[in-house]
């Protein structure tokens, strides 16, 4: 406080005659812990997954992809409301797989970037490491942050789904119903979100330039997706003849086909779901007796991109 | 009147040196050291960081903040230690570094709000100090611009408004007038100068052009290939830089003879005349010969060092300096 004093007398004494000088002031005030910072980082980044704050231009994509992600839930209501179908015609827990597919993937490779890469590209990241926070800290916030980002882009639309559903049907019993469906649906978003979160962030982070950060995302999240689209239909139209006279042959191309949902992380999370007791039909057959191999995978998914994401800010050549 | 000046200076940790070294060391691989056994430590006050590029100046300022570890030795700030207090130590420090750190596509009103708030101020008051600080510095409505506009000089003003948003007790500024004009960098230094003075907070700046900050410092700390040459207060520095270079279009010999018989201290380097100042008599005497003598005085200027001439042993001014000393001693 003595400091204040005197520095503000000393600049009263230089520039009287300014007004709009009042000299420097010290701040008194409470000071935010590192978890605070986080926490108020972990904000910050989360507008700006969906570009709030910045541009018009920033948000063209978070908007589009939000209101082509909601539609089908919307078109589900409307359905009901006219009274064309008896119940929901949306899943909860799948909702529209290739849908939300694509449509995740456009987000996460246009927006994953705008997290990471920006601050790399202007080279702010060691700014933040000059604060009071961790270094780690401030990739888990980004990560955070993008986890709460793609789990308003997933489960928004299953809430709007829920609303538009319960508004027709009658009845405690059937709102119960549609609620208890609700629930496995949230969760499943979570997943989706915390894994590929994880992913894109991971993917993104490699590079300060946009393109190539939105380019190794989409690649590598389109490019396994394809891989495992394109081999389970060769497998499923050349295996049964391929396979001849082998009485397990059914079972060895099942397999073929399992291994190779395992390549993606949409049909990872899609085949958890089901070995989770999802009931509705994916984009993935059901894994079975696979089940375990698709958890594993998703486990391993989640930890590899967390750990990259983590060691690109850990290591020295950031700051 | 009285009571004020009667005040103890009331700078915090005035009685803990601000910045303390013990020894430090970091290697980068086996064959790279940045910092060789640096001892050295910083009062309050403006201290001036100087060394050629590569010296090791970036990598002690990143030592300090605890955002790289020393390979041996011990870092201090404020008696915090540098790896285990880093957290407490960038909480009271400000950091501005030398290379480019701003996004292009906000306003400097946002940006620098925004590192308030990751400096722990809660975003009201984060807001308040954003606009002082960019008021500060003299940013008034281009605040509101996206900083991608701005001009280099600004941008420096916007780098330097984020490390003061947090209203830290010590500014660790690297190489602040990089790229800046000539006016830039007057502007700069004399910003620095008042933060130094005014605002009571402790500033260390780091330049390799050791005539550009040693107006504004009070302590200066010279390392190359990260040991110490030399720490010491600026009065101390400016008496071995009291040489007055003369430059004639001819007769030079006839000059030198003339003000060493005049009781100057002179020395012949390549095409000028180094004349000791013993103050501002000198400069009437260097006049009045070249005015007797009638020779075609080209130059005469008060010797501005460069840090590789004042701190390296075979610096051709610093053993002419030393060459002086002695024929004024010996006369």
């Amino acid at each position: 406080m003595a400091t204040e004093s005197s520095a503000s007398t000393e600049a009263l004494a230089s520039g009287a005659g300014v007004i709009y000088d009042i000299g420097y002031q010290t701040y008194g005030g409470p000071r935010l812990g590192r978890r605070a910072i986080a926490v108020a980082l972990c904000w910050h980044s989360l507008r700006s997954a969906f570009g709030i704050g910045r541009g018009a231009k920033a948000k063209i994509i978070p908007v589009i992809t939000f209101v082509i992600i909601c539609s089908p839930a919307v078109i589900n209501a409307v359905i009901m409301a006219l009274g064309r179908s008896n119940g929901r015609v949306v899943s909860y827990d799948a909702y529209v797989g290739v849908l939300r597919l694509l449509v995740l993937l456009v987000f996460i490779a246009a927006q994953a970037p705008e997290l990471v890469s920006r601050d790399l590209r202007s080279r702010v990241v060691p700014l933040y490491f000059a604060r009071p926070i961790r270094r780690q800290d401030y990739p888990l916030a980004k990560y955070a942050a993008f986890v709460l980002a793609l789990l308003a882009m997933i489960d928004i639309p299953v809430l709007l789904l829920y609303v538009g559903t319960i508004m027709q049907v009658h009845g405690g019993a059937a709102i119960w119903a549609e609620t208890r469906a609700l629930v496995p649906g949230l969760l499943v978003g979570l997943m989706w979100a915390v894994v590929l979160a994880a992913v894109g962030l991971a993917l993104a982070c490699v590079s300060g330039r946009r393109a190539f950060a939105t380019g190794s995302v989409a690649i590598f999240l389109f490019m396994t997706w394809t891989l495992t689209t394109v081999l389970t239909r060769i497998v499923q139209t050349t295996g049964p003849h391929g396979s001849g006279t082998h009485l397990s042959s059914g079972q060895q191309v099942s397999m073929a086909e399992h291994l190779f949902g395992l390549i993606s992380p949409f049909t990872v999370l899609d085949g958890v779901r089901q070995w989770l007791g999802g009931t509705s039909h994916g984009i993935v057959a059901d894994p079975g007796g696979y089940g375990p191999a698709y958890g594993v995978m998703l486990v391993v998914f989640l930890a590899v991109g967390l750990a990259a994401l983590v060691r690109r800010y850990t290591s020295a050549s950031v700051a | 009147m009285t009571a004020d000046q009667a005040r103890p200076p009331d700078l915090p940790g005035a009685d803990v040196p601000v910045i303390a070294t013990t020894a430090l060391t970091r290697r980068f691989g086996p064959a790279i050291i940045a910092l060789d056994e640096l001892t050295m430590a910083v009062g309050p006050g403006i201290t001036g960081l100087v060394g050629a590029n590569g010296a090791g100046k970036s990598t002690l300022i990143k030592i300090l903040l605890g955002l790289l570890p020393p390979t041996s030795g011990k870092a201090a700030v404020f008696g915090l230690d540098a790896v285990a207090g880093g957290e407490q130590i960038r909480g009271l420090t400000g950091y501005m570094p030398e290379h480019d750190c701003l996004p292009p596509d906000v306003t400097a009103t946002e940006f620098v709000t925004h590192m308030g708030r990751m400096s722990g101020i809660p975003l009201t008051a984060a807001k308040e100090r954003a606009a002082e600080s960019l008021r500060h510095v003299g940013l008034y409505e281009e605040r509101y611009r996206q900083i991608g506009t701005y001009s280099t000089g600004m941008k420096q003003r916007v780098k330097l408004a984020q490390a003061l948003v947090g209203d830290p007790r010590l500014l660790l500024l690297d190489e602040p007038t990089n790229g800046l004009d000539p006016a830039g960098r007057t502007a700069m230094l004399d910003l620095i100068c008042r933060i130094g003075t005014e605002f009571g907070i402790s500033v260390v700046v780091s330049s390799h052009l050791l005539g550009e900050i040693e107006q504004i410092c009070d302590h200066l700390i010279a390392i190359d290939a990260g040991r110490l040459l030399r720490s010491a207060t600026m009065s101390s520095f400016t008496k071995a830089s009291q040489v007055l270079a003369v430059e004639v279009e001819e007769g030079s010999d006839l000059l030198a003879a003339e003000l060493t018989a005049r009781g100057l201290g002179t020395v012949r380097a390549e095409r000028e005349l180094l004349v000791l100042i013993t103050g501002d008599a000198t400069f009437d005497a260097v006049r009045d010969v070249v005015a007797d003598l009638g020779l075609p005085l080209t130059r005469m200027e008060q010797r501005r060092h460069r840090v590789e001439e004042l701190f390296r042993a075979d610096a051709s001014l610093a053993a002419s300096a030393a060459g002086l000393m002695g024929a004024v001693d010996g006369h």
